[in-house]
């Protein structure tokens, strides 16, 4: 056979040409084709980083501009970004698109070009050197057996490595820890309107009795506020806590427990309202009456627009809802308690008749509606209270006509007694195994609370129908209950029968209400004027402090320290040590 | 000879049962999957009562101009000229612009019909599927808008992105001749 | 007495407030009575109509059948070329690469496990079709018919052979792919084989941006190793292997009778072809049967061992269920150790179902992963057993033969057989004579 090299390279040589310019139709395409995908991964990227980074300037402008709403600069500055990322996404779009055209066209001629050029470089079939085939195969199974062997052992390893990772047992109820804080945590603190349970009970008896707001002796610090409001100041650890609001505007606020200074506002958006009927409220009410809640992971605060806003501790806020613009007549005023992650809503509005009142429980993670229970009841301005009877967690409501006591897991009516009427503005306590709730004007009763239905007849263990105050809520030691009149007639009852012990008229006016620290009952009046009483069996004056700012909001108490809020400070009293 | 021949007459028995098997095996699977089958084709749509407006439907389909988009149900609109799901929450002035509206893409049109009601319609070339109408009208107004599947869009793939990121299992498989799950209308 | 009066309250209750979260609207829609506006509808355009699938089934079987001809009896590469740029641009392009026959395993394995999944009848034919041809004519539907092969197949430029070890060790994650993929469809959780395609998305020309990275990647080594995909990780693949052992027809180098010529050795790209054997030595013989006899004895040891390591990463496995990584996340926002929700805890708690049922369902599932596991990792473990003992059976071979598992008819090999360019009238017999 004669050898065919020389017909061979002519041939190569003959088509040299074609081959060539396969090449170059190759790399041209090649080069495209990276060219292309470059430029589709850079598209990518900067519709990722640089957009991110224009929205983020955005939404800041967004924000500023509720603040100056007539500043027209910014005005044509935001709908001029807001034009350019809009513009700039659909040109995104649209490039993206032809680019992977144009990269699908460069691929398929660039693997076009090459196949045609490797039909010039067709190789002659080739085969191994002639070796003793069955050890060839041999060797070949075995390291075939062995490479199997390896992927087992690499399996085999990989599901070790996994299997020995801790898990999450659901099932194991024993494991510690839970999302809310416990009792002792939360009687530790003051988290919600008159502290732990809302009895008014301080646990701190450290606190001082002696303070001049003129000189300043006595008082650590006084932050300016930037909203006024009469809710009462929150206590968690070393934070603080207040709402503030205006028509317009409705915030939440910070203060750090050593320096005074506000740590973050947040800002509770509210929905559109229609332009037609600005909502009004009493200017005695104000916006922000209701005290705030926390548990020391975030704090929840409603408005007297229905608004409710919920923020974490540093700030950020979690969400947002609406419950509509409450029916009541003074202004919505009714505090917030928690129970767990459940943030309870006394919603009364309206006339009994109506049935428009609710109790809500919102979970505090996510914002939702968990319950809600219809309340045969008129509008009211007391607060709930979340109290442990026995192993099991109340919930007390005291509102026209009804006195009514929930389980607050499911919202599940536990008992109800018929005994209020009127402007029900004083809350519900706790004390010596009894519920106490005051109706203004007319009486206090005392109900016991382990009843199950409707127990008007058969729970009530005394009245004491000697009239009672219209707005502050009463303080119990277990022994004795002390109810303090707006017009400053303070009473002191057994807490066995009702009867009174003793009454004095101190002649001024509160609408705090009154606190127990130890054994002295601490009375703030609307001047700022702090009356410390012995919470005995007759009146007796311990101390008489004046801060120099009028005050409506209950204070609170830390270790060693009183927070009041005034009317346009928050003052922190303390001694410094 | 004779030895070899058996052993290759019971291979090729074996192999001839096996395939046997096989074939009958898949048999079975077609008509087992035949018996239950539907007679359509089955395609994924969004359950607008489970809908959270999560905002993972802008980002998680395949394609990148997502097949989910927003539907105006106009039966149940409001009309409202404060529509929540057009304004922004706290928006101070109820006039289209740039600074009010909730949606980023200004895909909702308000066009004004009588005192004081207004038309709100979205337009798909401009909508991404992101929601945030869909939250503010549901928050505070009657949830007329809502996200569905669009099916002139949708690839209908066999295991959809968007339902795998859905954090409150709304995405679901329909019959392909009832492809949309409109809100109902409430008759009242 | 209490307990019953608890009861009825509470159903009371849930009566009521049903009854308030159905909502009437808040903003009653309005009557437009001075432009007397109609209410329009919103549009709602109609998916793809069902006649266009059954026209996809049809194609596919036209395809199906007209792969086998050319493969079986035309032998010819350049129709085969055609017909695979065809199914490219068809199954591939046109329909977006969905639905594919990989993909169905998973419709139908659902179909068995879920009573309230069904399957549409394209995808059962889509998965039954190229199983059945694949009996009757070998891996026809991986040469011409399957979008994902050609594609591959179109990038091959140089092909590099692998060591026949590599590619044994290489095929093990194929098998182990089938096990998860199944095991995910049979717990509702995830179809592994759709998110992971590398090449739908470049036939969607988008998706994430992780995917088309990976099937460029995936395309790039296939210029060089041939069908990498197909070889070593497609799960229908293995199907096809075994199916294709037994099928009636085969693919064949030489079109007559082999005379080991050893021109095709180096023609597979894809190591599908296999050499002949020379007598083997009674050593050989010996050794070999004791190492079978170790093998079959370590099977069902491989097996329980296997078995035993899936159902033990059920913790694991099982977070492939949404379920279950919803209960997680809850669990650790209701210790305190999660801080914060995320978009699927919080849509949850506003469900307000029951935790503790959430609990209850997700330990269900981690049940079942626990029982799939066994038959994932029993699985695994059977099939390194039998690909040992495959390794270790001597088997006779005195011509060239394509394996029938591994070989996909891409009939590259043709040509370099001297015996096929006689049939085409390219070249005379040889006769002893020069």
């Amino acid at each position: 056979m004669k050898p065919r090299n020389n017909n061979t390279s002519e041939h190569v040589r003959a088509t040299g040409s074609w081959y060539r310019s396969a090449i170059a139709t190759a790399v041209i395409s090649a080069v495209f084709s990276v060219v292309v995908c470059a430029f589709i991964l850079l598209n990518h990227g900067r519709s990722r980083i640089v957009s991110t980074d224009e929205e983020l300037e955005l939404t800041n402008l967004r924000l500023e501009i509720k603040s100056r709403p007539d500043d027209e600069q910014l005005l044509s500055r935001i709908r001029q970004l807001d034009l350019q990322i809009r513009q700039q996404r659909m040109n995104g779009l649209d490039r993206s698109r032809k680019g992977s055209y144009l990269l699908l066209g460069g691929v398929v001629v660039l693997v076009i070009s090459l196949k045609y050029a490797g039909t010039f470089r067709k190789r002659m079939p080739t085969f191994s050197s002639g070796t003793d085939k069955s050890k060839e195969q041999i060797r070949e199974a075995r390291f075939a057996r062995w490479a199997i062997a390896a992927g087992a052992v690499i399996l085999g390893s990989g599901t070790l490595f996994l299997a020995i990772r801790p898990k999450i047992d659901f099932l194991d109820t024993s494991a510690a820890g839970t999302s809310w804080p416990s009792i002792e945590e939360i009687n530790k603190n003051w988290p919600c309107f008159r502290g732990p349970g809302g009895l008014g009970i301080s646990a701190y008896t450290n606190v001082p009795d002696n303070w001049d707001g003129k000189t300043g002796n006595g008082i650590l610090w006084k932050t300016k506020l930037p909203l006024p409001g009469n809710n009462s100041p929150v206590v968690w650890e070393d934070r603080i806590f207040l709402s503030g609001a205006d028509p317009n505007e409705r915030q939440v606020y910070c203060f750090d427990a050593i320096s005074g200074k506000i740590l973050w506002k947040g800002d509770v958006l509210g929905a559109p309202k229609s332009d037609d009927e600005p909502f009004e409220v009493m200017e005695d009410t104000g916006y922000a009456a209701p005290t705030v809640v926390t548990d020391g992971k975030r704090v929840c605060a409603i408005f007297a627009t229905g608004d409710v806003g919920c923020f974490d501790f540093n700030g950020k806020k979690l969400w947002e809802i609406n419950l509509g613009i409450p029916d009541s007549s003074y202004g919505y005023a009714s505090s917030l308690a928690m129970y767990r992650n459940l943030i309870l809503i006394q919603f009364d509005q309206g006339g009994a008749e109506d049935e428009k009142s609710e109790l809500i429980a919102v979970d505090g993670f996510s914002g939702r509606i968990v319950w809600k229970i219809k309340r045969p009841v008129g509008n009211s301005w007391s607060s709930p209270i979340v109290v442990s009877i026995e192993n099991q967690f109340q919930v007390i409501t005291s509102a026209d006509p009804w006195v009514i006591s929930y389980d607050p897991a499911a919202g599940a009516e536990l008992w109800r007694v018929n005994c209020m009427a009127g402007d029900i503005a004083p809350s519900p306590i706790y004390a010596n195994g009894l519920i106490f709730v005051i109706e203004p004007y007319s009486k206090l009763v005392a109900i016991r609370p382990d009843g199950r239905g409707d127990v008007t007849e058969t729970h009530i263990a005394w009245k004491m129908e000697e009239g009672g105050p219209d707005i502050c809520s009463p303080v119990s030691n277990g022994e004795f209950i002390f109810l303090l009149a707006t017009e400053g007639l303070l009473s002191c009852h057994k807490v066995a029968d009702g009867k009174r012990v003793w009454e004095h008229d101190i002649q001024e006016y509160f609408q705090a209400s009154p606190c127990l620290v130890g054994n002295k009952l601490y009375l703030l009046n609307e001047k700022g004027v702090m009356f410390v009483i012995e919470a005995g069996t007759e009146y007796k004056e311990s101390a008489k402090c004046e801060l120099g700012e009028d005050c409506h909001a209950s204070p609170a108490f830390a270790d060693g320290r009183i927070y009041v809020r005034g009317i346009e400070n928050l003052y922190c009293i303390g001694n410094s040590d | 000879m004779a030895k070899n021949n058996k052993i290759i007459n019971r291979r090729n028995f074996l192999r001839d049962g096996l395939w046997g098997g096989c074939l009958a095996a898949l048999g079975v699977v077609a008509g087992s999957a035949a018996r239950k089958n539907k007679k359509t084709d089955m395609v994924w749509q969004i359950d607008p009562y489970k809908c959270v407006a999560c905002e993972n439907c802008a980002t998680y389909c395949v394609l990148e101009d997502s097949a989910v988009k927003c539907v105006q149900l106009y039966a149940i609109c409001g009309y409202c000229d404060f529509c929540p799901g057009y304004f922004e929450l706290g928006a101070n002035v109820l006039e289209t612009g740039a600074e009010n509206e909730l949606c980023p893409t200004g895909a909702i049109k308000r066009t004004f019909v009588e005192d004081p009601y207004y038309e709100y319609t979205v337009d798909e070339s401009l909508c991404t599927g992101c929601a945030k109408c869909v939250k503010g009208c549901a928050a505070f107004g009657n949830g007329s808008l809502f996200l569905q599947v669009r099916h002139d869009r949708c690839l209908n793939c066999n295991e959809c992105s968007i339902a795998m990121a859905c954090p409150s299992g709304a995405f679901k498989r329909v019959p392909a001749d009832e492809p949309y799950l409109l809100k109902k209308v409430n008759q009242a | 007495m209490i307990c019953l009066r608890k009861i009825l309250i509470g159903l009371a209750l849930s009566l009521i407030l049903s009854g308030i979260t159905s909502g009437a609207d808040r903003f009653p829609p309005p009557d437009f009575v001075d432009t007397e506006h109609v209410i329009p509808s919103p549009t709602v355009p109609g998916p793809r109509q069902d006649i266009y699938e059954y026209i996809d089934a049809a194609v596919l079987l036209a395809a199906l059948g007209l792969s086998s001809y050319l493969v079986i009896r035309k032998r010819s590469r350049r129709a085969l070329f055609l017909l695979m740029v065809f199914s490219l641009l068809y199954f591939g392009f046109w329909r977006k690469g969905c639905v594919c026959s990989i993909g169905a395993i998973q419709n139908i394995v659902l179909s068995v496990f879920d009573r309230e999944y069904t399957v549409p009848i394209v995808v059962v034919v889509f998965f039954l079709l190229p199983l059945i041809f694949t009996l009757f004519f070998g891996r026809t539907f991986c040469a011409a018919v399957c979008p994902l092969g050609a594609v591959q197949d179109l990038v091959l430029l140089r092909p590099v052979s692998l060591p026949s070890w590599a590619e044994s060790g290489l095929r093990l994650f194929a098998y182990v792919y089938l096990g998860a993929a199944v095991l995910l469809a049979a717990t509702g959780s995830a179809f592994l084989i759709c998110r992971y395609d590398p090449f739908v998305s470049i036939f969607r020309l988008s998706g994430s941006l992780n995917i088309l990275i990976l099937g460029g990647c995936l395309l790039l080594i296939g210029v060089f190793i041939g069908r990498p995909y197909c070889r070593f990780i497609c799960p229908y693949g293995v199907i096809l292997r075994q199916l294709s052992r037994l099928s009636k027809w085969r693919v064949t180098i030489t079109p007559d009778e082999c005379i080991q010529c050893r021109l095709c050795e180096d023609s597979c790209p894809f190591g599908a072809i296999r050499k002949p054997t020379t007598n083997w030595s009674p050593q050989d013989f010996s050794s070999g049967k004791k190492r079978l006899s170790f093998l079959l004895v370590l099977l069902p040891v491989l097996a329980l061992l296997g078995g035993w390591a899936g159902s033990s990463l059920s913790a694991v496995t099982s977070r492939a269920h949404e379920t279950v990584r919803l209960a997680e996340r809850i669990y650790l926002e209701e210790t305190g150790k999660a801080e914060e929700t995320t978009d699927a805890s919080a849509a949850f708690r506003a469900t307000g179902k029951e935790i503790t049922g959430l609990y209850e369902e997700a330990s269900n599932i981690r049940a079942r992963f626990w029982l799939g596991g066994w038959f994932f990792g029993g699985f695994v473990g059977l099939v390194i057993g039998f690909k040992l003992i495959g390794l270790s059976v001597r088997r006779q071979r005195t011509d060239y033969q394509a394996d029938r598992a591994s070989c996909i008819g891409c009939g590259r090999c043709f040509e370099y057989c001297p015996k096929e360019h006689v049939r085409l009238k390219n070249a005379k017999e040889a006769t002893d004579k020069c």
